[in-house]
């Protein structure tokens, strides 16, 4: 347990030494800011597939709710952007607690339940009859509030809170409830473990990292469209990131992102279908030969990865 | 009232059309239990064989679906030895087996996004042939007719096929319980591989009618295709090829009923008619039990 | 039917759509009370344990603990209450050590007084405790499960086919383990398809067949009771066939 405090501690100081230094070091800013944003994103994946099982292919949905959510208290309600950002958060929350139904889906018919809802959530705030609200498909504009600055530490911010919430989960006896559910909710019932709620709780967590990283996103980048937001490809790069790096622990979605979110901007801004090309057929080679992730390859050699 | 009718008319054809292109994903679900995300991404091949076909070579569309048939037929086969033996034998073979197909499908519209480009290509819908309809005293486009039909004609075979054939017999067997079949000394591995190769080569006959019923075509339209056929199999009940039918038809007739309405809000259909079922009843209008969720 | 009984039984009916398992079946138990519970396959013994420990819902009919109505409560709180089970087949969690198997089922106990205090150490499995559960063999599954069941702290214990694939000197510690539960209180039910085995554990038996009790009374004088002998004819392959469900 102490091993992993000082291992956990090094992580979430490197995290934010990294990303506080990456914007003197590199000159767009956005860069780094979009890796956190993914990282983040990544985590809240980790949360829910990493000790549940759950792949949710919609993961997006909670993202854009939280950049509209943003927009709506912002511009409507006229809160102040950083009570905004939370409640932005508190609208994936909501979201999510509506599609809360879906977990009584398994596997397949899960992961393509909530794609759905997510399209559901995109249809409805990009249709032209929610212009008075959402500003439908026009897209909204958020330069009143617009602090480039601000807004990337706060991605940090919410970045080192889910990293951590990640460590405690992994070493708690809800995580262990979690990892028991996963593998029979039957026995784990007859542990007394209260699986439905169990369920619900990691799940609503996890649409709260989507939901405050979309609302940051939203901040930050100011304007954005309904398609940008609720683009399918956010779903994507967080599930490939954390697969390819390991679900279930702390630092797989850590080395997913770097690596994969590095190569991307390495090739994928130009040429997107090349990078595309090349992480598809990272997932075939990773379900054939790798399944846990590139972190097995350690655990595989008994070294013990947080 | 004629608005009416030509929208449920409408929806019939695009009904059975849906269907087809959904039952192959079906059908691989059936026998092996395996949810292949790509089965969107052979369609869309499926429609670019029938467009290059068409313009470069001047291949009439259905000499093209009779090649195509054939091509996917290999294809799949292949598929199946190269990697579903090894994923039928891991921890999860379900949730592996979405992963891996997600990648595949990545790899397809990746490389189809290289080959074409992004724009989409349209066919001139007379390239079917004429066939016009008149009915309740509304025309119906040639294509929509044709497709209607073709999509009877493979949906008719794929039925012989199951009920009327030694080994159709014998993929029942193994959809019915896959280790029970083995047991009865049935080569579940070579009937997997053959129902695999033929749950491609019905996704390429509704890719070459794709360009004539739904219009422009691009690489990344596979992925809305997947999702139709998932919501409308899920709406008959995965694993009952029947029920494709039965799903496709519900989806057709609500899509045109909303397009005719409510057009604004026509492209959540597919994604609402899932959810609902999904919660409301997860085995499918034709579903028997509930599954364990 | 007594009402100071740990556990009622009444009426209880269970149908799995057209099929009838359960049709109206009623026992009572009482504290350190064994219970045989034994019949054909696909006589409703299993599907008794599964009403009772809340893994289904009867179609009709009660389960009262204590006096108190289970119909509406779920699964993981009766294990809180203080009823457990052990699974035919049984699956441990392989992503955890055999001691966190053993953990995840005590944590949400609270103050509740266990019989055993060291269920992995009870049951024979202390040299494995760090070990990953998935490195057991079936036999050592089979304790765990057991293991798991005692760390809720039972008051009952739903035992199901304990024995199958147990080889004799396994199957004798088990019967000494079980018996020594029930002398520190513990009611338990047993299925079992090895007669002897519950020969070991108790002379109390409910032959069931068809979804009825057809005989209640003493192992002994159930071999000789005519309905139980009929039923039992041809049933050798019983044991064989057993664990396919």
């Amino acid at each position: 347990m102490r091993k992993n405090k000082l291992s956990n501690a090094i992580i979430l100081v490197g995290l934010a030494i990294l990303f506080i230094l990456a914007p003197l070091l590199y000159p767009n800013q956005s860069v780094p800011f979009q890796m956190m944003a993914y990282m983040a994103l990544a985590q809240g994946i980790n949360l829910l597939y990493g000790f549940t099982g759950y792949l949710p292919f919609g993961y997006v949905g909670f993202f854009g709710s939280g950049a509209y959510g943003v927009s709506v208290l912002v511009l409507l309600l006229h809160w102040s952007v950083i009570p905004a950002v939370i409640g932005g958060g508190l609208v994936a929350v909501a979201v999510a607690l509506l599609l809360s139904p879906l977990l009584r889906l398994s596997g397949a018919y899960f992961s393509i339940g909530s794609l759905a809802a997510s399209e559901i959530v995109y249809y409805i705030v990009s249709n032209p009859n929610m212009q008075n609200i959402t500003q439908g498909p026009y897209g909204v504009n958020l330069a009143g509030v617009y602090a480039p600055n601000t807004s990337y530490y706060a991605m940090l911010v919410i970045l080192l809170i889910f990293t951590a919430v990640v460590m405690y989960v992994k070493n708690s006896t809800f995580g262990m409830s979690l990892l028991a559910i996963k593998e029979d909710p039957v026995s784990a019932a007859m542990c007394g473990v209260n699986v439905v709620r169990n369920r619900v709780v990691i799940w609503l967590a996890s649409a709260f990292a989507a939901g405050l990283a979309g609302a940051v996103y939203g901040w930050y980048v100011s304007v954005f469209y309904p398609s940008s937001v609720f683009d399918l490809t956010i779903s994507i790069f967080a599930i490939v990131f954390t697969l390819f790096g390991g679900g279930g622990t702390v630092l797989g979605p850590i080395v997913g992102t770097i690596v994969l979110y590095g190569l991307y901007n390495t090739i994928g801004v130009s040429s997107p279908q090349y990078f595309q090309l090349i992480y598809g057929l990272l997932i075939v080679v990773l379900v054939m030969f790798l399944p846990q992730g590139l972190t097995s390859l350690l655990k595989r050699r008994g070294i013990n990865v947080p | 009232m004629s608005t009416f009718l030509f929208a449920v008319v409408s929806g019939i054809l695009f009904g059975v059309f849906f269907s087809l292109m959904a039952i192959g994903l079906n059908f691989a679900f059936g026998v092996m239990k395996i949810v292949n995300l790509a089965h969107g991404d052979f369609v869309m091949l499926g429609a670019f064989g029938a467009y290059y076909a068409l313009t470069v070579f001047g291949v009439n569309p259905f000499a093209t679906m009779l090649l195509e048939i054939a091509v996917f037929l290999v294809v799949g086969v292949g598929l199946y030895y190269g990697i579903i033996p090894r994923l039928l034998r891991s921890d999860d073979p379900e949730m592996l087996s979405l992963i891996l197909f997600f990648g595949i499908s990545q790899v397809i519209e990746a490389l189809a996004t290289l080959a074409f480009g992004t724009n989409p290509v349209t066919l001139p819908t007379n390239a079917l042939g004429q066939l016009s309809v008149q009915l309740f005293g509304q025309a119906f486009g040639s294509s929509w007719v044709i497709g209607f039909l073709v999509s009877v004609v493979a949906i008719g075979l794929l039925y012989l096929y199951l009920y009327k054939t030694k080994m159709g017999i014998a993929t029942r067997a193994v959809m019915a319980n896959r280790n029970e079949a083995a047991a009865s000394g049935i080569n579940v591995n070579r009937i997997s591989a053959v129902a695999f190769g033929i749950a491609l080569a019905l996704a390429a006959v509704a890719g070459v009618l794709t360009p004539f019923m739904l219009g422009g075509i691009y690489p990344s339209v596979g992925v809305n295709l997947t999702i139709t056929s998932f919501s409308i199999i899920v709406i008959g009940s995965l694993g009952n090829p029947v029920g494709t039918v039965v799903g496709g038809l519900v989806y057709g007739l609500s899509l045109l009923l909303m397009q005719t309405y409510l057009s604004s809000w026509a492209n959540m259909v597919p994604y609402v008619l899932l959810i609902l079922i999904l919660l409301i009843k997860p085995s499918g209008l034709l579903g028997k039990g509930a599954r364990n969720a | 039917m007594s009402h100071d009984a740990l556990l009622n039984v009444s009426q209880v009916v269970k149908r799995f759509g057209g099929f009838t398992a359960l049709n109206g079946v009623s026992l009572s138990l009482n504290r350190g009370e064994i219970l045989g519970l034994v019949g054909p396959n696909g006589s409703g013994k299993t599907t008794c344990i599964n009403v009772i420990s809340g893994l289904y819902a009867p179609d009709g009919g009660d389960v009262s603990f204590h006096g108190r109505s289970l119909v509406h409560v779920p699964m993981f709180r009766r294990a809180l209450l203080g009823i457990n089970r052990t699974f035919q087949i049984p699956k441990p969690f392989k992503a955890l050590t055999v001691r966190e198997n053993v953990e995840v089922a005590g944590a949400y106990v609270g103050q509740r007084k266990r019989v055993v205090d060291d269920p992995v150490d009870f049951v024979g499995l202390a040299a494995f405790a760090d070990a990953s559960a998935s490195s057991l063999t079936s036999g050592q599954q089979k304790m765990l499960d057991l293991a798991r069941a005692l760390s809720t702290g039972p008051e009952l214990l739903l035992v199901d086919e304990l024995a199958a694939g147990l080889n004799p000197q396994e199957l004798d510690a088990v019967a000494k383990k079980l018996t020594f539960l029930a002398s520190q209180g513990v009611a338990m039910i047993v299925v079992e398809h090895l007669l002897g085995f519950v020969n070991q554990l108790t002379q109390h038996v409910i032959v069931m067949n068809e979804g009825r009790e057809i005989f209640e009374g003493a192992l002994s004088a159930a071999a000789k009771d005519p309905q139980v002998t009929a039923v039992y004819l041809g049933q050798s392959e019983v044991s064989v066939r057993d664990g396919r469900q």
